[in-house]
């Protein structure tokens, strides 16, 4: 791509991040949640994929690194999931007992697990979703 | 409560697959073996309680108790196991461990295995959710868990046109299919405003809308598609051949049971239960025709397993011919469904469900065991044309063995375990119209004749192509000469396993006294 859009895709991927960020981490008391979030940061991670090409993605996108991470936000989801076995699968409680997750409702720090897994699907949506579009981007060549 | 472990192992297993398979080439494989081994235990662990007890597990996520606060309806997620869902989830978890243990050697040769694995373990997560599962949109999650896990698996081998052209089909017209389901669902909670099942069935009874029998015409429509019953079987017949024989196994012994049959009975017995039907018709109350649904059941039944059969003759592709086998043994399977929402209340509806859930479990093992002989025959001779091969007893006498009992066992040979399960379809059939037990014992003629065949492909005159095969490494022999165990022990002990549990299964499904609802029912209190 052009000058133009390589500066105003350093200027707008960082604000793209920070606000998919922000819908992630306030999921539970705004709309939005971990998805929409979670592929918001995904466009900027489009974005940078369009604008400095593939060349430039494939030192900076590390294959491994990405689906070990989509892993990892699976795993915080189940294991967010499991905190309250002792009562039922999904026992929030976090919420009712918990340490620091059961603040006064509206604050960030409230609703027990949810900010957690909205954070976990987030990462899950993120990494999940670049790295299908980055694969694609590879798919070998347009024929034989 | 061991329960929930039935659905978290197999997710750890996936989520944790990536980060596994970073840390050693071999690793990834063994952790399969081992989360699946994992899940067949816990699943014979839900599976004894259920029997024993001899009642609904009912458990709810989230909370210990399914009703809301200060309201006298059940408004979470929860999980019912009847004796029905706890034998599928047994036969689940056996069939993709040994499927899992099979691929071991089976895909040595191909790339991107951890991939593989994860995939595996989320279809048998998404089969497990849906045979445990009491309430109907979590049902569509899983249902859909397992489809996209199984396109995915039938186009594993991009690298081939038929895995892709096969893939793209059976996602199409499988996406169609789940549509339906799901406005099915959609209807019904538009109408009843309750997704729980048991609570649904109460309501449904109260009001039986003409909604509600659209949505049943929907969702008996789109999960025909999905158990592969005659007019839109043609995804099965493509899928199975180009999918790897491990999943070959999976699909046809596991994916059309789960998502397709066990969920038509689910949904006929336990959301419209016939026998509520029934009494609410004496008072003239307004009722679903049960009857019109048992009806259009075996009218598929017939054409599935007449269909099924006789294109299974005709085939030279040995996976083929299997495939189209198993869309015959479908048709028995509905047959007895169809015939249990007929005779419902009878002795002879009792016995046709038993034996259609009795054919499930038969099926399910036999139709496994010949996709490995399958597996195992593509992968030491390159070949499933039948025309090209012949006289592989000599090379391969374990795997001969093992074709032989497997083919038998699906004819209904008295010795081994397809004799007792077919018994009880003809029985009860013949009880209930004798028409109908003759097109079934037609539908075994042509399975006859197609098997036949195949057994030529293994003790005819050997050709060019055998000379020098022999027989696979141990990790694939293992998983199949368990098959022949479970065969033939079923087999000896036929009618203990049919009184023991499949009618004690069958009674719980057919919900006579309303089981399946007072399990929910008694968390409110004063049923």
């Amino acid at each position: 791509m052009g000058l133009i859009v390589k500066t105003m895709a350093r200027a707008t991927i960082p604000l793209i991040g920070i606000f998919g960020a922000y819908v992630i981490s306030h999921g539970h008391l705004t709309p939005g949640g971990g998805f929409q979030g979670g592929a918001t940061i995904a466009g900027a991670g489009i974005l940078f994929l369009i604008a400095f090409g593939i060349n430039e993605a494939k030192e900076r996108i590390n294959k491994s690194l990405y689906s070990a991470l989509e892993g990892l936000g699976g795993l915080v989801f189940l294991a967010a999931g499991m905190l309250g076995l002792g009562v039922a699968f999904f026992y929030n409680t976090l919420w009712y007992n918990g340490p620091i997750f059961n603040g006064k409702p509206g604050t960030l720090l409230s609703a027990g697990y949810l900010p957690v897994m909205n954070l976990a699907v987030g990462l899950k949506v993120y990494t999940g979703l670049v790295s299908a579009v980055f694969a694609m981007a590879l798919f070998r060549r347009w024929r034989k | 409560m061991t329960l929930p472990f039935l659905v978290i192992l197999p997710l750890f297993g996936a989520f944790s697959m990536p980060i596994v398979s970073l840390l050693g080439k071999k690793l990834k494989e063994y952790w399969a073996v081992i989360i699946s081994g994992a899940t067949f235990a816990v699943a014979a662990k839900v599976f004894y309680t259920v029997w024993r007890n001899n009642e609904i597990l009912l458990y709810t996520l989230g909370s210990d108790n399914p009703i809301g606060r200060g309201v006298d309806f059940p408004i979470r997620i929860v999980w019912e196991v009847d004796l029905f869902g706890a034998l599928l989830a047994l036969t689940i978890t056996f069939v993709s461990f040994l499927a899992i243990v099979y691929s071991l050697g089976y895909m040595k040769h191909d790339t991107g295995l951890e991939k593989y694995y994860t995939l595996v373990l989320v279809l048998e997560l998404g089969m497990l959710g849906v045979v445990i599962t009491g309430d109907i949109f979590n049902f569509y999650v899983f249902l859909e868990i397992m489809s996209i896990a199984s396109y995915a698996l039938v186009a594993f081998r991009n690298d081939t046109w038929e895995g892709i052209e096969a893939g793209i089909k059976y996602m199409f017209v499988g996406s169609l299919a789940s549509s339906f389901i799901l406005l099915g669902i959609a209807l019904l909670y538009g109408q009843y405003g309750t997704l729980t099942m048991s609570y649904l069935a109460i309501k449904i009874a109260e009001n039986p809308t003409l909604v509600a029998k659209v949505a049943l015409a929907f969702l008996i429509g789109g999960l025909l598609f999905k158990s592969g019953a005659v007019p839109v079987h043609m995804w099965l017949a493509d899928a199975h051949p180009a999918a790897p024989s491990s999943i070959s196994a999976m699909l046809s012994g596991l994916v059309i049971k789960a998502g397709g049959v066990y969920a038509i009975a689910r949904i006929v017995f336990s959301i419209f239960n016939p026998g509520l039907h029934i009494y609410l018709r004496t008072f003239n109350a307004p009722s679903v025709n049960m009857d019109v649904i048992g009806w259009i059941i075996v009218f598929f039944a017939c054409l599935t397993l007449l269909v099924g059969n006789a294109m299974a003759v005709v085939q030279t592709d040995m996976k083929r011919l299997f495939a189209f086998s198993s869309v015959g043994q479908i048709g028995y399977i509905l047959l007895g469904i169809g015939i249990g929402t007929l005779a419902y209340g009878t002795k002879v509806g009792e016995l046709a469900l038993a034996g259609a859930i009795y054919h499930i479990v038969n099926h399910a093992l036999i139709k496994a065991l010949l996709f490995l002989v399958a597996g195992v025959v593509i992968h030491e001779v390159g070949t499933k044309n039948l025309n090209e091969l012949s006289g592989l007893a000599k090379r391969m006498p374990l795997t001969t063995f093992s074709f032989t009992i497997g083919a038998a066992a699906i004819i209904g040979l008295p010795p081994l375990n397809g004799f007792a399960s077919k018994w009880i379809i003809y029985e009860s059939s013949a009880m209930y119209n004798p028409i109908l037990a003759a097109v079934a014992v037609l539908g075994t003629v042509f399975s006859l004749a197609a098997y036949t065949k195949v057994l030529f492909t293994f003790l005819g005159k050997e050709s060019e192509r055998v000379r020098d095969v022999k027989e696979p490494e141990k990790s694939m022999m293992f998983p199949m000469l368990v098959l022949v165990v479970a065969i033939t022990v079923m087999g000896l002990l036929p009618w203990q396993i049919s009184d023991k549990i499949m009618i004690p299964a069958a009674k719980m499904l057919e919900q006579l006294n309303g089981e399946y609802i007072l399990a929910l029912l008694k968390f409110i209190g004063g049923a």
